[in-house]
């Protein structure tokens, strides 16, 4: 009879497991699962940065690393960014002859939208592969239960120091980055026009306004802490070996760019309901 | 040690550089909102302002000398709009200036055009109202289009039919054109016509070697000799 039971048992949770794997059950109850670990290490992340020791010296090296070292790339997208953006918009308002509102037109495209993002997500392919590559090489190896062990705290040392320099030096990338994108717009409307540096950022600013330039600075800081988020979390929580640390990378670049696209169109939603 | 000091320098500068950046970017377009220069502030009441709105530009002789501050409604047909002024305007700005609404080109943003006032007046003080001058709407110019072009209708239907009746051959006109009978009445007419102002100069030929019209002609001939 005991037999029979366990028989029994045995095909029921066969089944049971047959049914979470082949549904949609299994991804919904991963994704929120993964999201239950994001946000506790969201949490640990809040109160590690404001616990002491502060580890201002790797705060200096990856403000260095992410920032600094990104500038180059940056510069170069944004250059072509303002560039052909120009070239791009020039056909569409001579039609109506309206070419003289090209600098404007540009600018607020650039200033509001496209600078930001653009820098954002060439921000996510680097440092966010970079971040997650790093950390889960680091965890595979043992260097982070190496670093517990000597009693170094690795979140607050790995984590918390790549998080805050992420969020700070993506608003100075950005800044940088809608400058050279002007310049390039600059070069663009030259190509066939004739406008003096003077004019042309003369009417840049004349179309400018604050609520151009703060909600979009406000929003990259959030972008730069979600990049860094993900990207730790997911090189921190990796494993499977070597195949988890390409996982780690390609994850947290995927997941940063999808999540810079969500808390933009939020950020308008905002920006929008705010200016009214 | 020595790299890593030259690291914290070049990122010292990057940052610094970025910083100023944005710190000149927000001068200057704090600057065209004129809100790190001096400024005075007037008024002007319309009754409506066309889409006219907070931020917009005041132009005064073609340069832009301030922005809209406030837009209120006072009552269900007014509305009171104040503008910041730069200070260096003002005297330039007298009394009996007035404010119009316009717009930045065909496609542009609304703004208020300051007309200046008569030379030797007050300058304008600051919390002065000025003069307005309701602007023309677009409505305004539709409804004068629709009746021009209703006007333009009748007319191109009497010329229409004016042309029909020349070509029926109908009226005086149209039967110089259309009838054959009174082209050859024309014609006629103007070959009598020339025969008689032939005849005509022949008698006076004749009249001139009369003796007693010789007199008349000799001294006609002799005024105009002493003339020249």
């Amino acid at each position: 009879m005991s037999i029979e039971i366990k028989v029994k048992d045995k095909v029921n949770k066969e089944a049971e497991n047959n049914f979470s794997e082949n549904s949609f059950v299994k991804p919904l109850k991963d994704f929120f699962e993964e999201m239950t670990l994001l946000t506790k290490f969201a949490f640990r992340f809040f109160k590690e940065v404001v616990k002491p020791p502060y580890e201002f010296n790797e705060f200096v090296k990856q403000s260095y690393l992410i920032g600094y070292k990104s500038f180059p790339l940056v510069a170069i997208t944004g250059l072509i960014m303002g560039l052909v953006l120009t070239i791009q918009s020039r056909p569409t308002l001579a039609q109506f002859g309206a070419e003289s509102w090209l600098p404007a037109m540009v600018a607020v495209s650039i200033v509001r939208e496209i600078g930001p993002v653009i820098t954002a997500l060439i921000f996510a392919g680097k440092v966010g592969s970079g971040i997650g590559a790093e950390l889960a090489s680091m965890k595979v190896t043992e260097q982070i239960d190496a670093m517990e062990v000597s009693g170094i705290n690795p979140f607050k040392y790995l984590v918390v120091t790549r998080i805050i320099s992420a969020t700070f030096m993506l608003p100075i990338l950005v800044v940088a980055a809608n400058a050279i994108s002007l310049y390039g717009a600059y070069i663009g409307v030259n190509i066939e026009g004739n406008v003096s540096f003077l004019l042309f950022f003369s009417q840049v600013f004349e179309k400018l306004s604050f609520t151009d330039v703060f909600p979009a600075i406000i929003k990259t800081f959030f972008f730069g802490f979600a990049v860094a988020l993900i990207s730790c979390y997911k090189g921190y929580n990796s494993n499977k070996g070597t195949e988890g640390v390409g996982k780690a990378a390609n994850s947290a670049v995927v997941f940063s760019s999808l999540l810079i696209f969500i808390l933009d169109m939020v950020a308008v939603q905002l920006t929008s309901l705010f200016s009214k | 040690m020595q790299k890593t000091t030259g690291n914290k320098m070049k990122l010292g500068i990057f940052v610094t550089l970025s910083i100023s950046l944005f710190i000149l970017g927000i001068y200057l377009i704090g600057q065209r909102q004129q809100l790190f220069s001096s400024t005075f502030q007037i008024s002007g009441i319309f009754k409506d302002i066309s889409g006219l709105q907070v931020g917009n530009n005041v132009r005064f002789s073609g340069i832009n000398v301030g922005i809209i501050d406030n837009i209120k409604q006072i009552t269900d047909t007014t509305v009171q709009v104040d503008m910041l002024i730069d200070e260096n305007a003002r005297k330039f700005m007298k009394k009996n200036a007035k404010a119009i609404i316009g717009s930045d080109g065909l496609m542009g943003n609304k703004l208020i055009l300051i007309i200046p006032g008569a030379y030797g007046k007050a300058e304008l003080a600051d919390n002065d109202f000025i003069e307005t001058t309701q602007p023309v709407s677009m409505d305004d110019i539709l409804i004068k289009i629709k009746i021009a072009s209703d006007n333009a209708a009748n007319i191109t239907e009497n010329i229409s039919a004016i042309t029909q009746n020349i070509r029926e051959g109908k009226g005086t006109i149209g039967k110089l054109f259309m009838d054959s009978t009174m082209g050859e009445n024309v014609d006629q007419a103007l070959i009598n016509i020339k025969q008689g102002a032939g005849g005509f100069k022949q008698n006076m030929t004749a009249a001139s070697h009369n003796f007693l019209l010789k007199g008349y002609f000799k001294n006609k001939e002799k005024n105009k000799k002493s003339e020249k």
